[in-house]
């Protein structure tokens, strides 16, 4: 098909490709250029960053900010916090979801579909419209600035959205497979956990690391349910605002540790996440 | 066991969970919302029927956040459409080359919006920041101190959602791309033996093919940028003097700061009831008209 005769403004296309490949990578490099001037400026001494007129390169390079976001006292603990609860919200959405997303979608009844339905109505609720009512709830259960109040928000919002991936990776599974389970002997709940779950392994991974980073990126509810023991690392990076004035240069180290993670792996699972963030929707 | 009772067996826990930590909450909420409680002394309720309703919905400041809130989702949404489609058509153009480009875009995917929002005041920071040095450079501005991006009570609403544009035109361009590559290579041959020029290929032929994609995206977008609270929290926190100030702030101050229970929950149920209605008419509307095509 690549032979067929060109019009003009093809011609005109192919003729310069090079052009195209110049206007695209230098959109490329203008798109990454502020997060490279905050990894650069992270890395200039604490008084260089604010400099008048600024630099783009570090003048001179130290770990002197580095050194000021560790040695915060605050932080080491608000990493801990950020890590338990984003593991334990992930856990308990992927020991809800896998089963739930299972039945919703291999034995579909009416029931079912008001559960994904409702599962995907809990994604368009602002987070300001659960806060509220969280922050009464947990203070009248006892778990008001606890990691466990926070993981059960933070599951709120990892639960659903692990359902509806979880659904879309079992809509690809053949049904044959559960029925040869079962005439090979297994049970219902056998036939998931030896022959259907290995499957869509790779469909878990992308759930839970999508949980991961819900949980690790979340703001409000930190912000409402936690205030000194159970606070996560957003809510301490906005406080270096408020509490030290404008330490600017921590500030920069800190969002580079606390973002070089979700960062590296954006890039490296480019594909699933873009799969992941559209449920399915592009391939339709 | 019966395969319906198997299935229930396997969807009760989620259910259970998202029904005491999702629809109780939400019952919670509205029950508040007939009552004047204070932050303070939750114990301490008096029944107001709709008064916290009207209270709120005469209130100049919220009518003001909802338009705010609105403005910025258009806004933020607006740029993000364009700027996204047009990547994507810029990576479809390269063919296979663009991989590396496209690892670039992923960049952002996943960065949580208070390091965008963190990054964004300081490109923009106190009318010094390299953004303002560079259009002066440029002599677009006067000198770095004409534009106060972030202080500027007309322009803050825009300047805050920058960040916004930043993070998530990536996930348009790499979604958009990917329902770029499903269209069938065929139909658009087609369309140039016909003697469609590039643009008419483009409107006439990939934009249709595109709109379930685009939909999604709207939809998904949509809900996001109106929900939006860290990334404007961490730049302004709503000021200068409440000029961006959205719908969840609003709601965050009330209940936070004036410690009115009440109120803040009359308020959290109508965002609740605009936002899963416009979001259920969205999505009826993209997918009934899916259906036709």
């Amino acid at each position: 098909m690549r032979d067929l005769p060109l019009d003009r403004t093809d011609m005109r296309v192919r003729l310069q490709p090079t052009a195209i490949l110049a206007g695209a990578t230098l959109v490329v490099l203008l798109y990454a250029l502020p997060y490279v001037y905050l990894l650069l400026t992270s890395f200039k001494p604490a008084n260089d960053v604010l400099q008048i007129p600024p630099s783009f390169f570090p003048q001179r390079l130290s770990l002197e900010n580095y050194a000021g976001a560790i040695g915060n006292p605050s932080i080491p603990g608000a990493f801990l916090n950020s890590l338990i609860v984003a593991i334990c919200s992930t856990a308990l959405a992927l020991v809800l979801a896998v089963p739930a997303a299972y039945g919703a979608s291999f034995f579909p009844n009416r029931l079912s579909g008001w559960f994904l339905l409702f599962a995907l109505v809990t994604r368009m609720v602002p987070s300001v419209s659960l806060g509220v009512p969280f922050f009464s709830l947990m203070r009248s259960i006892g778990l008001l600035d606890t990691q466990l109040g926070l993981i059960l928000a933070h599951t709120t919002i990892s639960l659903p959205l692990a359902i509806w991936m979880m659904a879309a990776f079992f809509e690809s599974v053949p049904r044959e497979l559960e029925e040869a389970a079962r005439i090979d002997g297994c049970s219902r709940f056998g036939a998931l956990v030896r022959v259907i779950l290995p499957v869509v392994g790779g469909g878990m991974a992308i759930s839970a690391l999508f949980a991961f980073i819900a949980s690790w990126n979340e703001f409000l509810y930190a912000l409402l349910l936690t205030s000194q023991r159970a606070t996560t690392t957003p809510i301490v990076i906005s406080e270096f605002k408020t509490a030290y004035g404008l330490s600017w240069g921590p500030m920069t180290a800190i969002a580079v540790l606390y973002s070089a993670p979700v960062i590296v792996l954006s890039i490296v699972l480019q594909k699933q996440i873009v799969g992941g963030l559209t449920f399915g929707a592009v391939k339709g | 066991m019966p395969q319906s009772r198997f299935a229930m067996l396997m969807m009760a826990p989620a259910m259970l969970f998202l029904g005491v930590m999702v629809a109780y909450p939400i019952l919670l909420l509205i029950d508040n919302s007939f009552y004047h409680v204070e932050l303070l002394k939750p114990a301490v309720r008096t029944w107001l029927g709709l008064d916290n309703y009207i209270k709120v919905l005469t209130s100049e400041r919220l009518e003001d956040a909802a338009l705010r809130t609105l403005r910025y989702t258009v806004f933020a949404l607006f740029f993000e459409l364009v700027f996204g489609v047009m990547a994507a058509l810029l990576f479809d153009a390269l063919g296979a080359a663009s991989r590396w480009h496209r690892t670039v875009f992923a960049l952002p995917l996943m960065v949580s919006p208070i390091v965008a929002g963190i990054l964004w005041r300081f490109l923009l920071i106190d009318q010094v920041g390299i953004i303002n040095y560079g259009l002066a450079a440029l002599h677009i501005i006067a000198d770095p101190g004409a534009v106060s991006w972030l202080g500027n009570q007309d322009i803050v609403l825009y300047a805050v959602s920058f960040p916004d544009i930043w993070l998530t035109t990536s996930f348009v361009a790499l979604v958009v791309f990917a329902g770029l590559q499903n269209i069938p290579r065929d139909v658009l041959d087609a369309a140039r033996i016909d003697g469609a020029n590039a643009f008419q290929r483009f409107i006439l032929v990939r934009l249709p093919l595109l709109r379930p994609v685009i939909a999604v995206v709207l939809i998904v977008r949509g809900v996001d940028a109106a929900k939006t609270f860290d990334l404007i929290w961490i730049q302004t926190e709503g000021g200068p003097n409440f000029q961006s100030e959205v719908l969840s702030m609003n709601i965050y101050q009330r209940m936070i700061r004036y410690g009115d229970v009440g109120q803040a929950s009359a308020t959290a149920t109508l965002f609740l009831a605009a936002m899963v209605i416009l979001a259920v008419l969205a999505y009826r509307f993209t997918w009934g008209k899916n259906r036709d095509a």
